[in-house]
């Protein structure tokens, strides 16, 4: 059976116009936007996917209908057998949710207590209560924070607790909409890293949005992106990265100041002297013959190939997505 | 219709009430501060009344002690009630509220809960100031026996209070601010519900529309029990106070639901 199941969700928002006069005041006029345009989809347990897009593709609309807090204008919809808006009490124990813009936890109280709070809310029983949270607390390096409020804490300390609140109660979903804006880098490779091995070792299945590439590439096996309301990609990381994007690049350190290769497709990048980092496009040139004809200029240093990273796959795809 | 989890909801609740108790403990200050102005209030009253009080009853109360007995009731459940319309306000307004959607107890319940635990912790801290006025000053000491009824009165006209606020803050699907609703109530609580002096001092018709009214159940019949703790006013206290907690909660249900489904449509 399926952790999530989706099928042709759609929401409409309704607005009413803003204008001048009594007669706009009596009987407003409407707009209809369409967030989502009908996405299908399917999740299995254990899987860790990715919803991206641009602002206003639909992501977060999706993530609110999953989780309850939003009604679809048509479709359905169901997590863990159970149709998120009409059984929103009885899911709400069966997944956990971090919103990276908003607070859940109590900000004027030590994080222990607001953890002890939890239990209460989620009915948890003591012991076993006990034992995951002293786990968590180790795995996460909640220690030091205990005792202190949450409005004491900075934002990566902070992220790190709400997202041990959203584990405590065992989930058997985690949803994290996006769960590392405004970290600094180490906090988000520590956020990524915990998600990772929490979700590994806990069989969880993770819904996460992101405009953060890496937080796609460390975290997901499988990419699923929205633009306008409807999905344009389903695929996993791996693939969507090789599939888009016949390009590799490649980065020559060297004792000369500059290196000038001319092949056929390959094109240089701006670089610092000394290094030189080509776009080669594998579809034109391969790689043994670039990484030949660099060697055979001689004072070369070191040879670095790589992908290209996420981010231009991504660009790409909305590029491509736009054109249509 | 699907059956209600009821004993999970309480237990929420409670764990939501203990929120509120720990959240007003931890605010030391405010405490202090509250304490002090109760004692302030109640030092300008006490001279306002021995000043004007040139008849030794009134309605059927002596005065000044009588009034001041009554006061010391009234702004001590006055002051002990936490401003929950806010946190309606923000958590609707901003936002916040859809977090507190994703969790297995309903928001409101564990709003009211945890404003209640507030409330229990004011009252509690504000007592030595409402024994200081009773023992010290001009005002009359009511009967031991009386107090058990007088202390579960607070509680229950404070649970009306809080309801009557909840309404303004509810009104935060529909218009933002709440401040406006809010002044609103809260000048009713204060003219129709007797806070400066019992209700029985106005004119035989507003005297009988106030007591049937909630505010009325907030502050004037948990503190008339102070001056006439006979057996049919305790009851007839009580059947106000629980009558409309009952009724107000219905009303702010009602309300929340239909608030929340124009949430769950349109989003924030």
């Amino acid at each position: 059976m399926s952790a999530i199941t989706v099928r042709d969700l759609r929401k409409q928002f309704r607005y009413a116009k803003s204008g001048r006069g009594l007669r706009n005041l009596i009987a407003p006029q409407y707009t209809n936007i369409d967030a989502l345009g009908g996405i299908s989809f399917t999740i299995a347990p254990g899987e860790r996917v990715a919803l991206i897009g641009p602002n206003g593709a639909g992501k977060s609309t999706t993530l609110k209908i999953l989780t309850g807090i939003l009604l679809p204008s048509g479709g359905n919809a169901t997590v863990l057998g159970l149709t998120p808006w009409q059984d929103r009490m009885a899911l709400a124990r069966r997944i956990g949710v971090v919103f990276g813009q908003r607070p859940q936890l109590w900000s004027e109280l030590p994080v222990r207590q607001s953890f002890a709070l939890l239990r209460r809310i989620y009915a948890q029983d003591a012991a076993p209560f006990a034992t995951r949270l002293d786990a968590l607390s180790e795995r996460f390096d909640l220690a030091p924070l205990m005792a202190q409020p949450v409005n004491r804490l900075s934002l990566g300390q902070r992220m790190r607790c709400e997202v041990v609140a959203s584990l405590l109660h065992k989930p058997d979903v985690l949803f994290l909409d996006e769960p590392t804006i405004g970290l600094d880098i180490t906090a988000k490779t520590t956020i990524r890293d915990l998600i990772n091995a929490q979700a590994q070792s806990d069989g969880l299945t993770v819904v996460l949005t992101s405009h953060d590439t890496r937080d796609i590439e460390l975290v997901c096996e499988r990419v699923i992106v929205v633009n306008a309301g409807r999905i344009v990609v389903d695929q996993a990381t791996e693939t969507l990265r090789r599939r888009f994007l016949a390009r590799k690049l490649v980065t020559l350190r060297s004792a000369a100041p500059a290196i000038t290769l001319d092949l056929p497709g390959v094109s240089a990048r701006p670089a610092e002297p000394h290094i030189a980092m080509l776009d080669v496009d594998t579809r034109i040139a391969r790689i043994d013959s670039v990484v030949a004809a660099a060697l055979s200029l001689g004072g070369i240093e070191d040879i670095t190939i790589e992908d290209p990273p996420m981010e231009e796959v991504i660009h790409e795809i909305y590029a491509a997505a736009s054109a249509r | 219709m699907k059956p209600t989890p009821l004993w999970p909801w309480l237990r929420g609740t409670c764990a939501m009430a203990r929120v509120g108790v720990a959240a007003t403990l931890s605010a030391r200050t405010v405490l202090l501060g509250r304490a002090l102005f109760y004692l302030l209030v109640m030092t300008v009253l006490t001279r306002f009344w021995t000043t004007v009080a040139h008849e030794t009853s009134a309605a059927g109360i002596t005065l000044p002690a009588g009034i001041l007995a009554y006061v010391a009731i009234t702004e001590w459940i006055a002051l002990s009630v936490p401003a929950i319309h806010l946190r309606l306000e923000d958590d609707i307004r901003f936002g916040a509220v859809e977090a507190h959607l994703l969790r297995p107890i309903p928001y409101l319940l564990g709003q009211i809960g945890q404003t209640i635990g507030a409330m229990l912790v004011r009252l509690a801290l504000l007592s030595p100031g409402l024994g200081v006025v009773l023992l010290t000053g001009e005002s009359m000491l009511p009967p031991i026996t009386a107090w058990l009824s007088i202390i579960a009165l607070a509680v229950l006209g404070g649970t009306v209070h809080i309801l009557l606020i909840a309404l303004a803050g509810l009104s935060a699907f529909w218009v933002r601010r709440t401040v406006a609703a809010y002044l609103v109530m809260q000048k009713a609580i204060f003219l129709l519900g007797g806070l400066f002096i019992p209700v029985t001092f106005y004119p035989d018709w507003l005297a009988r529309f106030a007591r049937g009214s909630p505010f009325a159940a907030s502050l004037y019949w948990p503190a008339i029990v102070v001056l006439q703790p006979d057996q049919s006013t305790v009851v007839m206290a009580f059947l106000a106070v629980f009558a409309w907690i009952v009724a107000l909660s219905l009303l702010c249900a009602a309300i929340w639901h239909a608030g929340l489904h124009r949430l769950l449509t349109q989003g924030i």
